[in-house]
């Protein structure tokens, strides 16, 4: 489902350029629930923005859904973004003047979802993260662990065809961070959802499905 | 296009950051009060004086003698009855009466004033579709007596030195004594009214001319016959006073005036249009900085936006409806304020009060325009954020 070849991503940094990926390559099939482990700054984040469509790389290709992203435009990939991809970051990234229930609707604003059926559809992955009675709250009156819970709903409420978690147990603690993985696992195994965990604890790594290792820009099947 | 969720989201984000979107607001309120308030006191001023012609009527014409320094030597005086006798000359004019103006001490139980006076001819009352309040207007057989009519001006000045019913009474004008034979209803001033009528008293035109040797008679008013066209009576009358050896008198309509008081009005109105589309600008540089600051506070959030699927037009649409709604509601309070002082302004000038429609809509108008023409450059600004850059700042 997902592919990437040979991919390189490199920086300027004032007069230096500095290459974060080297020649990455990977893949992600269809149903996978699966980790890249990697210390920080061996460019695993760089890999995830790109397969989020948030970077592009300097050379390689990347294939999605049998699709070249390379040749793509902004609405394209914006279209990719919101229909394909979802989104969990390790800051969780709520917008905080919106309750839950409004933050996890977002996506479907940018496809023109009327208010009724958003919310609807918000109120469903809510409950399927165990939320649905803090639909009201601002992402300021829940805890660490129920804001993840949220933006999982978020990144789930459009039927993604992948789940993109970058450390999403990174700011939690260990027992809160675990319920988030249980949660993980238990949406690939019941639902079949495609997830891709960044991580550099391989206490999380080892819960995965499979997983890769990433050191210097370059990926390892271990 | 998104319309909805970025209204209410427009509404959130300016109703968060309160006190800086009122200070923007001043600037977009001022500018669009004060353009309001031009127009429309520009269209009040133009319908009241149309106003005022049409109560006076359209058959209105003046003939009065041209200022110029040399011209008053050589040519001969406009006299009564080469004044009298233009409609019998001139089929075109239906009535036509003379006056002369002065200016001179008015007196009454010690208390001295300066006022103006006319002489008159009978039919000046007709003619200036004049009311008496009380007494007679001034007689064929008045001639060369000294009776005045007075003015509501002069009226309120006795009626302070107790006498409420002037008829009869006796006042000294330029050291002769009159006796007030009438008074005249205050009358609406504007079009071809000599102003003279509600500020000082009226004589003979016999009369005048032997207290003042020096006042001549540089105006006729009169009305034409059946609305005669322009040229036609400017050819009647010119004919027949050259044939006099009378020059340098300009025939004026009524309709001529009115199509140069339009003209003027709209030079005018254009004037002070600018004027408040100068502190326009000032207010949409203001409404720009807003949200200039708005972006930047606000970067993060694009990027998360942009993640989960917006597009770049979608955020620069985000950002317009904010400056948008920002100068819209600016420019209510402005037009709000606007009317209020065009109505502030016509009750102190006795004007007659409209509501100009086309000014409210002008007024919502330029509010939207200077909205997304401030509002473009931060809304493109926010659009172009990289993705990826947005999201990683704080």
């Amino acid at each position: 489902m997902i592919q990437l070849e040979n991919i390189h991503k490199s920086f300027q940094m004032g007069p230096v350029t500095v290459e974060v990926l080297k020649g990455a390559s990977l893949t992600i099939g269809q149903g996978q629930l699966m980790a890249i482990v990697g210390q920080s700054g061996c460019g695993k984040s760089t890999l995830m923005n790109i397969i989020g469509l948030l970077d592009q790389p300097t050379s390689g290709t990347y294939t999605l859904n049998g699709k070249a992203v390379a040749a793509m435009n902004d609405k394209d990939l914006s279209e990719i973004r919101n229909r394909q991809i979802g989104f969990v970051f390790q800051q969780f990234n709520l917008l905080t003047k919106l309750t839950a229930l409004q933050n996890v609707a977002l996506p479907l604003v940018y496809r023109g979802v009327g208010e009724k059926e958003r919310h609807q559809a918000a109120r469903a992955v809510l409950e399927k993260v165990g939320m649905l009675e803090r639909e009201h709250h601002r992402p300021t009156e829940l805890s660490g662990g129920q804001q993840q819970r949220v933006a999982i709903a978020r990144a789930l409420v459009g039927n993604p065809a992948i789940i993109l978690a970058d450390e999403p147990t990174g700011a939690l603690d260990t027992r809160v961070g675990q319920e988030i993985m249980d949660l993980f696992i238990r949406l690939n195994r019941e639902e079949g959802i495609t997830i891709f965990v960044i991580t550099h604890d391989m206490a999380i790594a080892r819960q995965c499905s499979s997983f890769v290792r990433m050191h210097d820009g370059v990926i390892h099947d271990h | 296009m998104i319309i909805k969720p970025n209204i209410i989201e427009a509404v959130n984000s300016l109703v968060s950051a309160k006190q800086r979107s009122i200070l923007a607001l001043i600037g977009i309120v001022v500018g669009i009060g004060s353009v309001i308030a031009m127009v429309s006191v520009g269209s009040i001023v133009q319908k009241e004086a149309l106003r005022q012609f049409m109560e006076m009527g359209t058959d209105v014409i003046t003939i009065s003698e041209e200022f110029s320094a040399d011209n008053s030597k050589k040519n001969k005086k406009l006299n009564i009855q080469t004044a009298m006798a233009i409609p019998g000359h001139c089929p075109s004019i239906r009535v036509a009466s003379p006056y002369a103006s002065t200016y001179a001490q008015f007196k009454f139980k010690g208390k001295k004033d300066n006022i103006p006076a006319l002489g008159v001819t009978p039919s000046f009352l007709t003619i200036n579709k004049l009311n008496i309040d009380s007494g007679r207007f001034i007689h064929e057989l008045d001639r060369h007596m000294f009776y005045c009519v007075i003015g509501q001006k002069v009226a309120d000045k006795l009626a302070a030195q107790g006498v409420y019913d002037p008829v009869g009474t006796r006042i000294f004008f330029k050291e002769k004594q009159m006796t007030i034979i009438g008074k005249i209803r205050e009358a609406p001033m504007g079009g071809m009214r000599p102003y003279e009528i509600n500020e000082g008293i009226m004589l003979p035109l016999s009369t005048l001319q032997r207290l003042d040797r020096e006042a001549a008679i540089r105006n006729i008013i009169a009305r034409s016959r059946d609305n005669a066209a322009r040229d036609q009576i400017e050819s009647e009358v010119n004919a027949y006073l050259s044939q006099q050896n009378l020059n340098g008198m300009k025939v004026r309509t009524a309709e001529e005036l009115i199509a140069q008081m339009q003209k003027q009005m709209k030079l005018f109105t254009l004037l002070l249009g600018t004027i408040g589309s100068i502190s326009l600008v000032v207010g949409g540089i203001g409404v720009m900085n807003v949200m200039l600051v708005s972006v930047a506070e606000r970067t993060k959030e694009i990027g998360i936006r942009r993640a989960l699927g917006a597009r770049e037009g979608d955020i620069l649409f985000q950002f317009l409806v904010e400056s948008v709604l920002l100068c819209i509601v600016g420019g209510f309070m402005g037009i709000a304020i606007g009317v209020g002082a065009s109505w502030i302004i016509s009750y102190y000038a006795k004007w007659q009060f409209a509501v100009s429609y086309n000014s409210i809509g002008l007024g919502v108008a330029v509010a939207v325009a200077v909205g997304v023409f401030f509002g473009i450059y931060p809304a493109r600004q926010a659009a172009r954020l990289s993705p990826i850059l947005a999201l990683r700042s704080d």
